[in-house]
């Protein structure tokens, strides 16, 4: 229980911040599109976290708004961006983004 | 607060005709899709309802243009300081461009979508869609809204690229397009949201207001610097200025030509016409908002807007592909219009900054309107774009080559064409700020005569070399179009303009005035007393 009542928006936004480094780590590092889309989803859920705790912080209900929002988009991204992957998969038959070299100069 | 604004919620009717052109043309997706389900899939009468939504976007838009000239610009949800949607000068001018041109990319789908009338009523669906998205990137000022447009601006961009389900090439550019986007978005999402903790607010405009007080109690934190350069990843993106630039020749080359037409100029505008609002925004602090960093900031736009022109400049020089090297050239061109930023934040020079980018985004639009276009019918008539294909396009098919040699002169900025005047002013109110600025303009003037080089190439292989092929068919109405913007190239060269200039300077003198309006109104709202109280120690 003590532990539970000191935990403050410091401890949240380390979260957030952890969750952002994991997430760029992963998008940085990996050369499947997949990886590479589940690195964008850490991140979005990282300022999801943020958002929501400095809109409790903050007395208002902006953040919270703003978070459901870009879940929304998030679910939307991650739509378009799996059907895109899929096409490249038929034309490429692979999803790793460094196979893509048909387009350089 | 929350409570007492629910009143206000709706907009009124009024607030409806402010927004008209953006619902114009969601009216006209809904209807294709509509249509679709009714009568099949046709690519005339998608196009019919696609041309009657430009034209009642047009109208709505004019009618905006007045009432905003009357009355002044127009908050929408006014009560809550909120500025979610903003329509003033700038936003009506930025909706008549995007519509022009939108007009213009619907003639060269349908000049060469025989072969996918199938595919119409997608294609446009995706491209009225983007269009709404751009519209509203460039009509708020609020964190929120800023992402949202952002997102359906690139969204169905995204699906637009990857539009020939069968093209290795396309599958290609789509993956590196979504990949590289969806990174700098979220990145993005995350700098707002690092920006609402700090300021508590997601009005861009109250930040500008706190952002000295909240700097001047907290210090400057790496949480700043991370949330603001966070922010300017996602905005970097879309203008595509160095170094998040590496995904804009792969798409470019690897989209319908159609799309890189669309992508290259609509999307570059929204992106930093976004970018300027939202430094206007900052600099119309109470003291500036930005105070004393105003020269580091106004420095490191000039050094990426150096880097980004040089960067396509030179990796224009050896490309075969046209459409690459439009690609390259229009980085270029971005950062010629990047540069104006580093004066933007300077209120003694804004008025010039502003003349100068309304001037240049008109005619802008015009050459690579004229210039892809040109590569369009080449590439439908002879089945790619690469240069070889343009070899003898001045006898071939001589009034395409000449519309295209003006619109390529007009982009190196040579006289008496729109382009070197575009430049000229531009360079001129880089000229205004005088210091260090003079190396920009003569970093500007260095790149210019090397970009000579790539495209008097093009006009090389279009008059000089021999070609033994038969005359190119292209229909009459293809040919009109290019012509139409080559002549208004000259036209805006020569005895147009000084009219455009003097609308320019009026329309920026509005905005100005108007922008000032509002931050006073914003003072009397902006409910921080402690903040007040700190000013006056």
């Amino acid at each position: 229980m003590l532990v539970l009542a000191t935990v403050g928006l410091t401890h949240y936004l380390v979260l957030a911040a952890a969750v952002f480094c994991i997430g760029v780590w992963v998008m940085v590092t990996k050369r499947n599109a997949i990886g590479v889309l589940i690195g964008v989803e850490l991140v979005l859920n990282a300022s999801n976290i943020n958002l929501v705790a400095m809109s409790r912080y903050l007395h208002g209900i902006d953040g919270q708004v703003v978070a459901l929002f870009v879940i929304v988009l998030a679910a939307a991204e991650a739509a378009i961006a799996v059907a895109i992957v899929m096409n490249f998969y038929r034309n490429l038959a692979t999803v790793d983004v460094d196979r893509g070299t048909s387009l350089k100069n | 607060m929350w409570c007492a604004s629910i009143g206000y919620w709706l907009p009124s009717g009024n607030d409806l005709m402010r927004v008209g052109p953006d619902l114009a043309l969601i009216a006209a997706i809904v209807l294709i899709l509509l249509t679709t389900m009714v009568t099949g899939r046709r690519a005339l009468a998608t196009a019919v309802i696609v041309m009657l939504g430009l034209t009642a976007g047009f109208l709505l838009n004019w009618n905006a243009g007045v009432w905003v000239s009357h009355h002044g610009p127009d908050t929408i949800l006014e009560p809550v300081p909120a500025s979610m949607i903003i329509v003033d000068g700038f936003t009506v001018y930025f909706r008549f461009l995007l519509l022009i041109f939108l007009a213009g990319v619907t003639s060269f789908w349908l000049l060469g979508a025989n072969r996918q009338e199938k595919d119409s009523p997608e294609f446009f669906t995706l491209l009225l869609g983007s269009a709404v998205g751009m519209s509203l990137m460039v009509s708020t000022l609020n964190l929120l809204m800023i992402v949202v447009a952002m997102e359906l601006a690139s969204l169905p961009s995204y699906a637009l690229a990857a539009f020939d389900r069968n093209s290795r090439k396309g599958a290609e550019a789509a993956v590196k397009y979504v990949i590289f986007g969806s990174i700098t978005a979220a990145t993005m999402v995350y700098g707002v949201s690092l920006l609402y903790g700090l300021f508590g607010t997601l009005n861009l405009a109250e930040i500008a207001q706190q952002m000295p007080f909240v700097l001047a109690e907290h210090g400057r934190t790496p949480l700043f610097y991370l949330a603001i350069l966070a922010f300017a990843v996602g905005v970097g993106f879309k203008i595509s200025a160095v170094p998040f630039h590496f995904w804009c020749p792969d798409v470019f080359e690897g989209a319908r030509v159609e799309v890189t037409m669309w992508l290259s100029v609509a999307s570059k505008a929204a992106g930093l016409c976004l970018l300027l609002r939202v430094m206007q925004t900052l600099a119309a602090g109470p003291t500036g908002a930005v105070g004393e960093y105003v020269g580091p900031i106004a420095g490191a736009i000039g050094l990426f807007a150096a880097l980004t022109c040089f960067v396509g400049n030179l990796s224009a020089y050896r490309q075969t592909s046209v459409k690459r090297l439009l690609a390259y050239s229009s980085i270029a061109h971005a950062g010629y219009m990047l540069m104006l930023g580093a004066i933007l934040l300077r209120p003694e020079l804004s008025e010039g900054a502003w003349t100068a980018i309304i001037a240049y985004l008109l005619i802008y639009m015009f050459m690579n309107l004229g210039a892809f276009g040109v590569t369009a019918l080449v590439e439908h008539y002879s089945g790619s774009d690469h240069i070889e294909q343009f070899n003898g396009l001045g006898r071939r098919a001589p009034w395409l080559a000449v519309a295209m040699a003006v619109c390529l002169f007009s982009l190196v900025g040579l006289p008496p064409l729109g382009g070197f005047l575009a430049k000229w002013w531009l360079l001129w109110a880089l000229a205004d700020g005088g210091g260090w600025l003079w190396a920009l303009v003569i970093w500007a003037c260095l790149n210019t005569a090397f970009s000579l080089f790539y495209y008097a190439r093009i006009i090389k292989h279009m008059f000089l070399t021999e070609d033994t092929r038969e005359k190119m068919r292209v229909p009459m109405s293809g040919v009109a179009i290019v012509q139409l913007c080559a002549v208004v190239l000259i036209l805006t060269g020569t005895i147009l303009a000084a009219p455009i200039r003097t609308a320019a300077t009026r329309y920026a003198q509005g905005l100005l005035q108007s922008r000032t309006a509002e931050t006073l109104t914003l003072t009397d709202h902006a409910p921080d007393e402690t903040h007040e109280s700190m000013l006056h120690h």
